[in-house]
Formats: C-alpha cells, structure tokens, sequence
C-alpha cells in the first residue's frame, strides 16, 4: 500500500550493466594474478634463467613459453602485472588525495589560492606527460617508489581539473546556496553538498588513470627507466620482445595481453561506475 | 516589529572594464511582521539582489537592511547564523535548490540537526511533520530528488525552509519554473503556510497576477529602484507611474480574448545597467517622459501614507 | 482544402516505442492563427516539430500524415522537405541564442536562408536591410555585421523572426518564442508578430503554456494533455465555455484581475501523467472532478458538441 521506496545501491545498477560487469570481472582477474605473483605461486622462478630451454614456444610446462634466457614468459607476466599494479595503485593515489584536495580547496575558496593551483597544474600540463616522467625518474632515480613518485607528479594536475570543474559549477548550484542561506559551516558544505556531487566523475578519473598508470609504467620500463632488469615489468618484456617477436610471437603476445586485459578492464570499470553512480543517469 | 531597509545599495564591479554598476540603488521600505510584499519587476531590476541581501547571502554596499532592529548583515558570526535561520529564501527553479544526493528526510532533517532544533530523537518526527506541513506523504522521505515531480520539489524546497523555522521567507519566483495545472496548488499552499505560521514573505515575481494575488505589499522595481509602492489595490487599480501602468498593459490576461488586439506595447529595451542614462532611468522607453526627465532623479515620493511613486509628472 | 492538415500523427520513442504524441489531428486554414497549448511533456512541440521534420534523435513519426498543400510531409523525399522548410513553412523557437549561429554575422545567416532556396537574387544586401527594418531593427546595417552575442534577448527574437520571414512563408511555427523575454518585451514582440501576419496574410501555429498570450493571438485553440488532443475550438468558446474538465480546471486556477477578494485559487490535484503510461482511460481521469466510472476503462474520443470538440465523456456544461 505504501510507496516507500526502498533505493537500491549503486552496485545494483552497476550490475546491471553487461560491459561493466565484463570490466569488473577483467579487473578481479588482474588482482588475482598480481596476488599469486606476490605470494610467490608462479610455477617458475621469473628470475632465474635456464640456457637449455631459450625461446620455447609455448607448452605444458612454460605455459607462454620462455624468453631469450630461458625465463618462463608466464611467471615474468605475473609477476610483471604485480609490478605494473603497485606501481598504478600507489601513484594514483598519491595523484588523487593530492589532486582532488587542491582542486575542491581552490573551486570553493577562490581567490589567489585558486590561482596557484591552477597555475601550477597549467605548468606541469604544458610538459608531454612521458617526458616529464622521464625527467623526474631520471633526477630521482629507479625505484618502484621514484617511479610511482613521477607518474603521481604527472597525474595530480588531470585530479585538480576533474574535481576543481564540478566544484566551480555545484557551488553555484542553488542547493549550495541554500545550504549557505541556512548557516552551514563551510567544511559541512563541502562535505556534505559539494563532494557528493563531484565525486562520480573522481571516482571514474580514478579507474582511467589507473589504466593508463600501468600503460606509463610500461612505457617507462619500455624505455629502460621503469623496472630495471632481471626484474620483470610488462612494459619491460615487450621492449625485449621487439627483436624476438619475428621468430618468437609469444615473447611479444602474452604480455601485450596482459597489458590489454588491465587497460581494457580498468575502462569498462571506469565506464560502468559513471553510469552506476549518478542516481539521475541510472533511469535511462 | 518590520523589516526595514534604508538606502540599501549593492554595486558590482565588473572586473573586465573596471566600471561599476548599481544593481540595487537606494532601496529603502518598512514591511510590517506578518505582512507579504510583492516585488515585481523586469530582468536587471534588481530584485533577485534585493533577496540575496535580505538573507544574508551578500552584504549591501551601502544602506542598512534591519530585521527587527537588527543589521541583517551582522559581521559576528554567531549572530550571523542564528539570523540566518530567522530569513530563509525558497529558489525558482526546484531542480537546481535540493541536493540531488540527498534523501529529501535528510535534507530537511539535517537543518534541524545543524541548528540543535530538536533533540535528536524528535527529528524524524518533525521531518515527517514538516513533510505533511506541505503536503508531500512522509514515506516519501526515502526518495531523492530526481524521484519527484516540480511540484514536490517546490514543496520539499519550502519545508526544508521552514525547518529552519523562520519568521521571513522571501519567495524568489516560487511557481515560475512549475507547469500551469500544479502552480495553483503551490500557491495556495504559500497562502495556508503564511496564515498557521504567522509568516512574513517576500514574493518576488515578474508575473503580476501571481504578485497581485498574494500580496499586501507591492514595490515595482525598474533598474535598481522602486518606481511605485503601495497596497496592492493602489499599486494595481490606481497605478501611477507610466512604468507600473506598462507593466499592467503588457501582462496577458486570459479573460480577455484578442483575436490579435494587443495593446500598444512600450518601445525600447532595459538600458545596459553598466551604461545608464542620465536623469530618469526610465526617460526612454517612457510615453510621457519630458525634457526634464533625461536631467532629473526622481525620487520616490508620497501621494497617501501608504502609496508613493517616483515621478513628478503624475503627481 | 486546409493548408495544413494533420492527421492521426502519432510519435514515439525509437528505442522502446514510448507514445509520447497519441492520434493527434488537426488542420490548419489559410491565414489562420492556431495556438496549441499544453504543459511540458503534453506533445505539444513535438507535434510541431514533426510538421517540418525535426524530431530529436531519438524520437520518430510511428503513424498518420502531414498535409502540406496536398502534400505528405510525412512520406516525401528530404529534397521536398528542405526546399519547403525555411521558404513555405518555418520557424522561430524560445531560445533564440540557440538557434543562430554564434560565430556567423547576422547578415550572413540571413543570406544563407536566401541563397538555399533561390538562386539568382540580384541584391540580397537590400533585402536583408529591409528585412531587418521590418521587424524593428534599429541599424540594420550595424546589425547585418554583428554577431548574436551583441544583441538582447528580444533584439535576437526580432533576428530569428526577420529570417523566418524573409522569404515570406505560408505558415509560421512559433515555439514559445517569447516565453524566456520580459513581459514588455514579449509584448513587442506579439505586436510584431502579429503585424507581420496581418500584412501576409500568413497562417500561424503558436505553440505555448501561457494561455494569456494565447487569448490575445490567435483564433483557434487546441488544448493537449499527456500526448493528446483534449480539446479544439475556437479562441471564445474555449476560453468562455470550455467543456473539457483540464481546460476549465486550467482557466480557473489562474488568478483573475477582476477578483477584487483574491479568493483560493481552484487548483487541479496531482500531475500530469506520462503519456505512455496511460491504458485505455482518460489521461486526466486520476485528477479530474467530474471523473465518471466510464473514465475509468474508456478512452474518450474527440467529439463535436457545439462547436468545439472536446474528448470527454462527462463534459462541463453538458
């Protein structure tokens, strides 16, 4: 008789999408793996290398086969992902915690502190992502930590625009100013009336640049300043795989996927969050 | 016990040229407690800016806004927050003023927790009470914003406003933005609140039978100044200013069919506040401005205790 | 024979068959002034856009015709269709920021319209100019060398209107062109509008929520609620005798001038509902006060009754 409605959650509507769910499930699969790696369950040593056994084809016992020092393709992917996951997962969030706080700060507050930080983001957006990267890894140095360190650095300015633009437009919104009219403190309004409104397209900048974070630390590593050998990174393998790839397809092949299934994943995650959490988009 | 306002002023400077402009000229009115004003006036009057200063939202440059006797724009900030609850405002447009986040019970029992009205346990009593207050069933309360009609909205904007529980309410173009079959039911709705709470508004509009409908009170704002105010019968059966008169002319009445007789509208446009002319503000769009009037600053001048008008050619 | 004439027009979504427009007709005379009024979502600029083939995307014609002078607008190739848009039939919409262009001079876009229908114009210049004058313009050659953005609200109105009639259609469709103008603007506005249309003698579909401007414009009136005709009459009748329970709900929830005791305003319960969602009864059944049982589980059809067609079975005043 009543219509009290019970609303659902947003992982109902985010489930209710095929792609979403398909990204989820990717994402799941990469965690997986990246967790056997750190427990060390990979059926061979990533590391060590065996002159018998060089470029093998793939086969019951080097599932993708073993490289040009014998190393198993298969235990170096995983082990690579877990790297590339670190690696992502911590230069994002440094990216976002840092990020998204200037741009919430600067939106509301306005005023001269606004003007740094947007000054400072055009700074850093005016270098080619990759270079400036490569600039901060090469004065830092070549842990996973610099590395994570650089990309952050080169990220932070993508957070402050994402977050400071919605915040620029909801503080404008009549709600804001209705929240005003009633005497709400300021940290209440941001928390409460601002970031709830902005956080949807934060949470999908979040899965995007994590996607992207992995394909700049295989970038990095590709060019010899990520992940340092032996030590296996995705990025890492497929730059080996350049010469080998004419004659040993799976040197190439295995980690390019690899590399696919994160960036694909961590998009369809980043799409179907978009749809899920916006409760006026949910009806379409 | 009123709200008085004495040559309340607001400029703005406009950062790319460097000029001011005067959205709010010297407003000075007396609105007894208990009393409904009707502003009503065309786009850059300044009757939006009118209601950011009376709830605090913006201080005037100039000029006083006294809500029983005390500065609306108090710099203390305690004072400056419990003032607050005492004027709330109720926007236009009801789908940009509730947080589309927000569960309307929660948006509405979050005022009362802020302000300490209620002790906590009584709160989702008194949601449920402010929710019936205007007419919205209280299981609703679960929905968000996106869940409900204009009309709802406009309904959970005012008992969000009420739970502040003010004394003045100032009404920025309430039913404006709401279809035609559904703006009756919210202005009755303002009417029945008005008498059960003792209510003082303030009803801003650009629709005159909405202002003429509700109103005690009536100011026409032109360009940042009150051109005509009085009772609403003075305002609107016995205009005196040619812009008040215009006003009239050009509001489309239903009960009048034209088969294309309209009548002669006013020439011209609302100056650019930022490049005003001299003298009268209104001198030229008006049928009966004289060569004095491009010189002269009328002021707002008195014809009875209650009505007053700012030009001396009717006078 | 009508100059236009709807018939049966039904519009739906693409994707789910949604009706939002449900068997409307109507016609439209030669030098008629129609104005078609209704709330949002009621179909009412739909019906309008489906005349000249603009439907958003999204959104189709699922049945019934469109007769242009004899011709189906509905069926006839794009080429038809483009060279009667802008030259017989066009348009003027509410928001005239939208509908110019922001980087085109004015005179430019005028000329455009020009130049897509007729070929050899010895001096476009001056018809521009005259154009411009016409509808009240003050500088005409300032503004034909102007961008949208230097102008006012009601001074773009007056350029979406000189480029509707430059080539002096047969039938102008308004769509709340002056709902977003201040009432005295408005009121320029009308009176150009309606000057226009005396001296071309040219027909008229106004499309509008406000039926105080109605009263003033037109001479017949169509009433639409949740994607249907409810009723159809002449400008008096409608407005003096109105038979449909949400027309005369409409009219007497308004404020009046002449109600010197400002009594409570006669309000209509609920919303509207949407138009597909409503089964074989009367759309307005849920809200209305002279609701019968038959409401209930019948459909009413329009149907004459003293010269207007209301689709009621309980009508006021019978």
């Amino acid at each position: 008789m009543t219509s009290r409605v019970k609303e659902k959650s947003w992982l109902h509507y985010y489930l209710r999408s095929t792609s979403g769910v398909i990204g989820a499930i990717l994402v799941f699969l990469m965690v997986l793996l990246s967790l056997i790696a750190a427990f060390k369950l990979y059926p061979h040593d990533p590391v060590l290398q065996d002159i018998e056994n060089t470029l093998k084809g793939p086969s019951g016992k080097y599932w993708f086969g073993t490289d040009q020092f014998g190393r198993d393709i298969f235990s170096r992917c995983l082990d690579g992902m877990r790297r590339s996951m670190i690696v992502s997962i911590f230069s994002v969030a440094i990216a976002t915690v840092v990020g998204v706080t200037l741009g919430i700060l600067g939106g509301y507050f306005g005023r001269w502190f606004d003007s740094v930080v947007v000054r400072m983001s055009d700074v850093i957006f005016a270098f080619p992502a990759i270079l400036l990267a490569l600039a901060i890894v090469n004065s830092l140095g070549n842990s996973w930590i610099d590395t994570s360190l650089a990309i952050a650095v080169v990220y932070t300015p993508i957070f402050i625009r994402v977050a400071r633009g919605p915040v620029l437009s909801t503080k404008e919104m009549d709600y804001v100013k209705s929240a005003r009219i009633l005497g709400f403190s300021s940290p209440r309004i941001l928390v409460s009336h601002i970031l709830p409104n902005v956080l949807a397209p934060i949470v999908v900048q979040i899965a995007l640049s994590l996607s992207w974070a992995i394909l700049t630390e295989s970038g990095l590593s590709f060019l010899g300043l990520g992940t340092q050998p032996p030590n296996a990174s995705l990025g890492l393998m497929v730059s080996d795989a350049q010469a080998l790839a004419a004659f040993a397809w799976w040197t190439l092949a295995f980690p390019s996927l690899f590399i696919t299934i994160a960036v694909v994943g961590l998009n369809l995650v980043g799409d179907g969050l978009r749809d899920s959490l916006d409760p006026a988009r949910r009806n379409s | 016990m009123s709200l008085d306002l004495a040559g309340a002023t607001k400029r703005y400077k406009i950062r790319a040229t460097g000029t001011e402009i005067n959205a709010l000229n010297g407003i000075s009115l007396s609105l007894p407690e208990g009393k409904t004003l009707g502003i009503v006036g065309e786009s850059g009057c300044g009757k939006s800016t009118l209601a950011r200063l009376i709830v605090g939202l913006e201080k005037p440059t100039e000029g006083s806004i006294l809500w029983r006797g005390q500065e609306i724009a108090d710099k203390s900030h305690d004072a400056f927050r419990t003032r607050l609850s005492k004027t709330q405002l109720v926007f236009q447009d009801p789908y940009s003023s509730l947080n589309p986040r927000q569960r309307i019970g929660e948006c509405i029992a979050e005022v009362i927790r802020v302000h300490k009205l209620r002790p906590d346990n009584e709160i989702s009593a008194r949601v449920e009470e402010l929710l019936t207050v205007v007419g919205i069933a209280p299981d609703l309360q679960h929905r968000y914003p996106h869940q409900l009609s204009g009309g709802q909205r406009q309904r959970v904007s005012v008992a969000r406003a009420l739970a502040a529980e003010p004394d003045l309410l100032v009404l920025d173009e309430p039913v404006s933005a709401l279809d035609v079959s559904v703006r009756a039911d919210v202005m009755n709705l303002l009417v029945d609140l008005r008498e059960k709470f003792g209510l003082t508004y303030l009803f801003i509009s650009h629709d005159l039978s909405m202002i003429r409908h509700i109103s005690d009170l009536i100011a026409v704002m032109y360009l940042g100044k009150i051109v005509e105010y009085g009772t609403w019968q003075e305002v609107l059966e016995n205009p005196k200013h040619p812009y008040t008169r215009a006003l009239i002319e050009a509001m489309p009445d239903h009960t009048v069919i034209g088969r294309g007789n309209i009548a002669k509208p006013l020439t011209g446009e609302v100056p650019d506040p930022a490049n005003m002319p001299t003298g009268c503000a209104f001198h030229l769009r008006c049928p009966i401005s004289q060569p004095i009037c491009s010189q002269r600053i009328p002021d707002l001048m008195k014809l009875s205790n209650s009505h007053s008008v700012a030009c001396p050619e009717v006078i | 024979m009508s100059l236009l004439s709807i018939k049966n027009l039904s519009v739906e979504t693409a994707y789910d068959s949604r009706v939002l427009v449900n068997n409307v007709s109507f016609e439209i005379e030669k030098g008629e002034a129609v104005g078609v009024v209704g709330e949002s979502g009621s179909g009412k600029t739909l019906s309008a856009l489906s005349i000249l083939g603009l439907l958003p995307r999204g959104v189709q014609i699922s049945s019934g015709s469109i007769l242009y002078n004899g011709k189906d607008l509905v069926t006839c190739d794009s080429e038809t269709l483009r060279s009667i848009r802008g030259r017989e039939i066009s348009m003027i919409y509410q928001d005239p920021m939208t509908a110019l262009n922001p980087v085109m001079k004015l005179g430019d876009q005028l000329r455009e319209v020009i130049d897509s229908h007729q070929s050899n114009n010895s001096d476009i210049n001056q018809m521009i100019f005259d154009a411009f004058k016409e509808v009240g313009i003050p500088d005409p050659e300032r503004a034909f060398h102007s961008y949208p953005h230097e102008f006012s609200g009601g001074m773009r109105q007056r350029v979406m209107i000189a480029m509707a009639l430059i080539l002096s259609p047969e039938l102008l469709i308004a769509d709340e062109p002056t709902t977003a103008l201040d009432v005295t603007i408005q009121q320029q506005i009308l009176a150009l509008v309606l000057e226009e249309r005396r001296k071309r003698n040219m027909s008229m579909l106004w499309i509008t929520h406000d039926l105080g401007v109605v009263a003033n414009l037109v001479d017949k009136v169509i009433v639409m609620y949740a994607g249907r005709i409810v009723e159809i009459g002449s400008v008096e009748r409608i407005f003096n005798a109105p038979q449909h329970p949400y027309t005369a709900g409409l009219l007497a929830s308004l404020p009046k001038a002449s109600d010197k005791n400002r009594t409570r305003l006669a309000s209509i319960p609920g919303v509207p509902p949407k138009p597909w969602l409503v089964g074989d009864s009367c759309a307005f059944a849920p809200r209305c006060s002279r609701a019968i049982e038959q409401c209930k589980y019948t459909k009413p059809e329009l149907a004459n009754a003293g010269g207007t067609s209301s689709a009621c079975f309980n009508r006021v005043g019978a």
